[in-house]
């Protein structure tokens, strides 16, 4: 409906503005050709020649539009050359008025706007299968993008900053990732994007602005109940606001969020790695452990939103920590070792105790300061833990040559949460049961080496996905399932040859009453509706897939026999009184 | 080793390998094209198109239709040959044999395309 509405708006705006210069030139030829017809002709066989309107007409073709091919049927008289004159001026000085207003069309910014409108709901209309909606293409909605795209998911992309969608369109994504420059917090254009369609999964508003997120946060809820809402927030009040529009609502503040996973870096040494390498940080080597120590100071430079939720984190691993910030804060603030007021520089660290200190979070919003603060630190204390935060995207090399131990870019932490949520929901149950306790290191261990295993050289991007159970995904194994039993270690085996194991593994699985069982055995039974964490290659699940939707490689891998494919086959083996061949 | 495909893979071969057989020498020339080669090529290809039914697997699919197509080809060609030779006993004339070589050529093709998917499917099983 949305599209036809905007086609008709075009419409009315081209014909609107053509309107004056049609007139101009259908009166002009056709008093030029009626002249031309007039006017007498030269004199041949005794006889005037006049021209006949079809003569007239070409010759008013290709004098209007400056081409000249001369003077036809016959050379003209001077009566007919003087009326040429004429309509010579006029035809091309209407012409070029004529091509002056299709070219103020073309530049007209409500018509490229209303085309470009146009354009883009086909786009959306054209995408068959889940699709989810970004709004905001900064620097979290374009990590974001990217990840989509590398996972084979479609996106519709809204940002209001007219260069921002013309870059996305230079981007070269696997898949469809229809852009439209508009206010997103707008109705009409959520819902030009699709907002109610029933395909349409989630809405993820990452704009800078917070309260344009709040806002549509809730138009999305309105518009469609059933849509996952994940939005970028920073501020508590609003949280709460946006946790009782009801349905299922992500709210993701990526300093939270790296403050949870520095506290489960300190609980598990493996973690931080194994979490980079998930969501497909290329740098991160995998059997890398980092632990930030656990015990000790841990001085906090700049006291704001990651200051805050660090301290908060560190103190709830039974750590102490001094602050130094050039704003006073509040007298209430408990765990607070020493609070030094003013800048951070050499003076200020030593006053907070930086030769005794174990670690360092530099987390102020200047990245010069912070990678400043991160050197003056460890020329005082070599051994210090640096944790730094990264402002902006383009200071990437300064941080990587600065070598701290953990860099918190909030972009990029915001839009791997995202992905994690979009891709695999499970993981989160799969990682809290490694933090429940300490002395899961050692399974946490065999995982890792596992998953190493399956995907090969560390430096691969492993396949973290969801699988459903369900009709429209493995359509020959719920087949199977209505009156029969399947393993778990039967589907991950290779179709090719059945005594090798693909390279998949199963993180977690969750059935469709909700219980979730972590690191499930080759035994497991598989049940309909059940959902699958898949950890591996991209060549791993392809065939896992061809496994679960083609009987005979399904029977194969059940049975090690082949299933008789041909009539003739079937009743061979009947007669045989054999399963399979 | 699966001995439905041993199976399945020697019966649409060889109905490839007669088909060209057959299909090889001057088109119109009678002495050049032998009738019980041709004989041959039909029952072969009859037994592939029967083994190849009840597969319900796409690539199943696919091959059943090749097979078909060749069949219905060779039909009418072994209906015009007979029809020339013993109902209007108008002899097997060059054109007559240009003909019956011609859908025979058909044949070949689709006998051609069965085996280039069968190729395809074992490699891309193997992968």
């Amino acid at each position: 409906m949305a599209a036809s509405v905007d086609l008709s708006r075009v419409t009315f705006i081209v014909l609107r503005e053509m309107r004056k210069p049609i007139l101009a030139i259908i009166i002009v030829y056709s008093l030029s050709i009626a002249g031309m017809i007039i006017m007498p002709g030269p004199v041949v066989n005794g006889e005037i020649q006049y021209l006949s309107i079809f003569h007239a007409f070409y010759f008013m073709t290709y004098t209007a539009t400056t081409t000249g091919f001369g003077e036809i049927p016959f050379p003209f008289s001077n009566a007919q050359r003087s009326w040429a004159i004429i309509c010579l001026y006029i035809s091309v000085i209407t012409w070029f008025y004529a091509i002056g207003s299709i070219i103020r069309l073309i530049q007209n910014p409500y018509l490229s706007k209303a085309l470009a409108a146009h354009e883009f709901s086909n786009k959306v209309e054209r995408i068959s299968g889940d699709f989810i909606i970004i709004c905001g293409f900064g620097d979290t909605g374009s990590v974001l993008a990217r990840g989509l795209s590398d996972a084979r998911l479609t996106a519709v992309v809204i940002d209001s900053n007219e260069e921002r969608i013309k870059a996305l369109k230079l981007r070269d994504y696997k898949v469809l990732m229809p852009g439209l420059f508009a206010d997103a917090s707008v109705p009409k254009h959520l819902i030009e994007a699709g907002i109610r369609r029933t395909d349409c999964k989630a809405i993820v508003s990452v704009t800078s602005n917070e309260e344009t997120n709040l806002k549509i946060s809730a138009l999305a809820r309105i518009l469609n109940p059933n849509i996952d809402v994940i939005t970028k927030s920073k501020v508590e009040i609003w949280e709460e606001t946006l946790a009782t529009i009801g349905g299922k609502v992500h709210i993701i503040d990526p300093f939270k969020t790296y403050a949870q996973l520095l506290a489960f870096s300190i609980v598990q040494r493996y973690f931080y790695s194994f979490n980079n390498w998930l969501v497909g940080d290329k740098s991160t080597e995998l059997e890398q452990p980092l632990s930030p120590p656990n015990q000790g100071l841990w001085i906090i430079c700049g006291f704001g939103r990651m200051g805050q939720e660090i301290k908060r984190a560190l103190n709830k691993q039974g750590l102490r920590t001094s602050i130094i910030d050039p704003q006073p804060i509040s007298p209430d603030e408990e765990n607070v070792e020493k609070f030094i007021l003013g800048l951070t520089t050499v003076r200020t660290l030593k006053l907070a105790g930086i030769e005794q200190a174990v670690g360092i979070v530099t987390g102020t919003d200047d990245d010069g300061q912070n990678v400043s603060i991160l050197l003056n630190a460890r020329s005082i204390n070599p051994n210090v833990f640096t944790v730094v935060r990264q402002n902006s995207h383009e200071n990437f090399a300064a941080f990587q040559a600065a070598r701290a131990d953990m860099v918190m870019q909030p972009s990029l932490v915001a839009a791997r949460r995202i992905m994690l949520l979009l891709k695999a929901p499970l993981l989160k149950p799969f990682f809290k049961y490694f933090l429940v306790h300490q002395d899961r290191d050692h399974e946490m261990n065999d995982v890792i080496s596992w998953v190493k295993t399956c995907v090969g050289d560390g430096n691969k991007v492993p396949l973290l996905t969801s699988f459903d159970i369900t009709d429209k995904n493995a359509k020959v194994l719920m087949r199977v399932l209505e009156n029969d039993s399947v393993q778990l270690g039967d589907l991950l085996k290779d179709p090719r040859d059945r005594t090798k194991p693909l390279d998949l593994v199963v993180l977690v699985v969750q059935s469709d009453e909700g219980k979730v069982i972590i690191l499930p055995g080759s035994d497991y039974w598989v049940k309909a509706g059940d959902q699958l964490l898949l950890c591996g290659t991209d060549l791993g699940y392809r065939l896992f897939l061809a496994t679960v939707n083609n009987e005979y490689k399904l029977y194969h891998v059940r049975t090690g026999l082949r299933q008789p494919r041909s009539f003739f086959m079937q009743w061979y083996v009947r007669k045989m009184g054999r399963e399979g061949l | 080793m699966n001995l439905e495909k041993v199976i399945f893979g020697f019966f649409i071969v060889l109905a490839m390998t007669l088909n060209f057989g057959f299909f090889l020498g001057e088109i119109s020339n009678p002495a050049h094209h032998n009738v019980n080669e041709l004989f041959a090529v039909v029952v072969v290809n009859f037994i592939a198109t029967g083994l190849k039914l009840g597969d319900r697997s796409q690539v199943g699919a696919v091959l059943l239709s090749t097979s078909l197509v060749a069949d219905l080809q060779l039909i009418v060609a072994v209906f015009y040959w007979t029809s020339a030779v013993h109902i209007n006993m108008a002899g097997l004339t060059p054109d007559v044999m240009t003909s019956i070589v011609a859908l025979s050529g058909g044949a070949l093709l689709a006998n051609v395309v069965s085996v280039v998917i069968l190729v395809v499917d074992t490699l891309m099983s193997r992968l």
